[in-house]
């Protein structure tokens, strides 16, 4: 029973991490006043560029780095519709998902010439730990910096009323740029983890809605890092649990299990209503 | 002359895209566009059986896109078309393998119970939204798992036809058949159903007290609920209706082309509508149009593929760059114009 429970429990912290990274992409962002919508597919991009470049360098440390990039650079172009294109951020998003899913299902058919999985690549290995402590080292960074520091401060200010950062002489799309940029960077960071950290490849929608888990995190975590971090951990929690569940315990429908950690975000998302309230300017373009 | 302007430039932008990122795409897989475009257009169009099964694409991404333009004219931006397609498609192929009925009856209970399956999985995500205020973006693309993982389980266990090899109802009957609309084609009259519900949807909108709030609740929600009307019984209702829609569309699929039910039965449709139902403008008869041309995509891909060696995917690339495009662009319209999409 002990046994089950420690597995229980590292599976959980295994199974929160890519969640966190992409939850707190999604905290920075909305803090900015932009909805990412488009998390999922940076997750994507991140976990595809990943394994390519840790197959073509032998390198998965280079690989965990191209992957933060190709998350960063999804996360520049919806910053950029975002910003300077006043685009719908939620359409905008969309966009960014299918280009990510669909990009990656090219790549790998140009690339490793077999669709559906990329090859078996060069993975983190032990560095995987490392990845998972610093899920919470940056939750809790993450914290300080919004809550402590001017830049922080500019940033929630976007989120709130971007009118009243341009009236003490910043720009707030430059700000909500740099913030969606980094909100990119950390799903893309997430979506490593998934490909090069917890496995060694690539396989199309291995991202399986985490980045809208990830969204529902960060409403549950009322747009706080520390909340959605928790939340991340709670529906980390449901998908370790399904695993466990299912090697134990012989007559449960297994499939119908698979949708467990879908349904904790789906009630989690029911069961905030009146309690949370949203950044003032969230998804309004400035 | 603005609604002209709004209606041509618009698909017209979006098409002279989606030439040139095609050709890139080819170019990059290292085929000339040239060759790419005429294994395309061959495979999509060169001859009676290609014509077929581009209008069975066609009428696959109609449905769902018309759903997806209902819920988004009120404001409701419908990620789950997937999901709600694929219970309307579960729900006719079960009770299809189940009922003993004369063939039009049994054909018209099929096709409601597709329609009540898919409205069923809209109605959550709308009453979540109602009621406590869910975001339905998350709601609705949750569900699409939740579907998804239900559906594979009852049909591997409790559904299972019993000659079925895999995850797989049984066979319809075929006097559960949707007709042929083309001999010696797969295309059903699925598609004339499509276009006559497009067209009944663009009289609901352009004529009717409940477009009209649909379009009120979705441009000025606080506006509208100062003259009276109830914007969560709207917000439920068009989600269940947009769900229905899809979910008729996964019925069609059922008993038009599959004649059975299996979890594979959609390869992203509910997804691909979503650019389908944007290119159309929100307008369903543009939205016909749309899927014609996303069908030709569809349909070509595989052979586009298959001679001229460019992935297929390539297809879904081009697809996330208009939506992301048709996102500025449909927003500045909006602003310069006073508001009205």
């Amino acid at each position: 029973m002990s046994a089950l429970i420690g597995t229980l429990v590292v599976l959980t912290l295994i199974k929160s991490t890519p969640i966190i990274y992409a939850a707190l992409g999604g905290v920075v962002s909305e803090r900015s006043g932009v909805i990412n919508i488009g998390l999922e597919g940076m997750m994507a991009a991140g976990a595809f560029v990943a394994v390519v470049v840790s197959y073509a360098t032998h390198s998965p440390f280079l690989g965990l780095l191209a992957g933060i990039g190709a998350g960063a650079l999804a996360g520049f172009l919806l910053a950029f519709a975002a910003t300077r294109l006043r685009a719908d951020q939620i359409v905008a998003g969309t966009g960014i998902n299918l280009i990510c899913a669909g990009g990656a299902a090219y790549g790998l058919v140009l690339l490793f010439n077999q669709p559906g999985a990329s090859v078996q690549v060069n993975s983190l290995g032990h560095g995987f730990w490392t990845l998972i402590v610093l899920a919470f080292a940056l939750a809790a960074l993450l914290h300080w910096v919004l809550y402590r520091t001017p830049w922080g401060l500019r940033v929630r200010a976007c989120g709130e009323n971007p009118s009243a950062v341009t009236s003490a002489g910043l720009d707030p799309l430059a700000l909500r740029t740099y913030a969606v940029t980094i909100s990119g960077a950390l799903a893309g960071l997430g979506g490593a983890f998934l490909s090069i950290g917890e496995l060694n490849l690539y396989s199309d929608g291995m991202t399986a809605g985490r980045g809208f888990i990830a969204l529902a995190a960060v409403i549950f975590g009322r747009w706080h890092p520390l909340g959605a971090t928790a939340a991340c951990v709670v529906f980390g929690f449901f998908e370790a649990l399904q695993f466990v569940l299912q090697g134990q315990i012989a007559w449960l429908p297994a499939n119908a299990m698979q949708a467990l950690p879908y349904i904790a975000a789906l009630v989690a998302l029911a069961g905030v209503t009146g309690r949370v309230r949203a950044p003032a300017a969230d998804g309004v373009p400035y | 002359m603005n609604a002209l302007r709004r209606g041509l430039i618009g698909p017209a932008g979006a098409v002279a895209l989606l030439l040139v990122l095609m050709s890139l795409a080819m170019i990059v897989a290292g085929t000339s566009p040239i060759e790419g475009f005429s294994a395309l257009i061959l495979g999509a169009l060169g001859g009676r059986e290609q014509i077929g099964e581009t209008l069975v694409s066609a009428t696959a991404l109609l449905f769902p896109a018309l759903g997806i333009c209902l819920a988004f004219r009120a404001g409701l931006f419908n990620i789950g078309a997937e999901g709600q397609l694929l219970v309307g498609a579960l729900f006719a192929g079960a009770l299809g393998a189940a009922i003993t009925l004369p063939g039009p009856i049994g054909i018209v209970v099929l096709l409601c119970a597709g329609a009540v399956g898919g409205g069923a999985w809209g109605a959550i995500a709308g009453w979540m939204k109602a009621r406590f205020g869910a975001n339905e973006i998350i709601a609705t693309l949750m569900l699409n798992f939740v579907a998804a993982a239900f559906a594979l389980e009852l049909v591997s266990g409790p559904l299972k036809g019993p000659l079925a090899a895999g995850a797989e109802t049984a066979w319809l009957d075929p006097k559960y058949w949707l007709p042929q609309l083309l001999p010696d084609t797969r295309l059903s009259i699925a598609l004339l159903l499509g276009i006559a519900l497009a067209a009944g949807l663009q009289w609901v909108f352009a004529r009717t007290v409940f477009g009209y709030d649909l379009r009120a609740s979705g441009e000025a929600p606080e506006a509208a609920r100062r003259s009276g009307i109830d914007i969560g019984r709207l917000t439920w209702l068009a989600l269940m209706l947009s769900g229905a829609i899809a979910g008729l569309g996964g019925a069609t699929l059922v008993t038009g082309e599959l004649h059975r039910f299996n979890t594979q039965i959609s390869p992203g449709y509910g997804f691909t509508a979503i650019a389908v139902a944007l290119v159309g403008d929100l307008q369903p008869l543009w939205i016909c149009l749309a899927a014609f041309g996303f069908g030709i995509l569809e349909s070509g891909g595989l052979a586009m593929q298959a001679s001229a060696q460019v992935p297929k995917d390539a297809i879904h690339v081009i697809e996330g760059l208009i939506i992301f495009v048709l996102a500025a662009r449909r927003f500045v319209a909006t602003r310069v114009e006073g508001g009205s999409p």
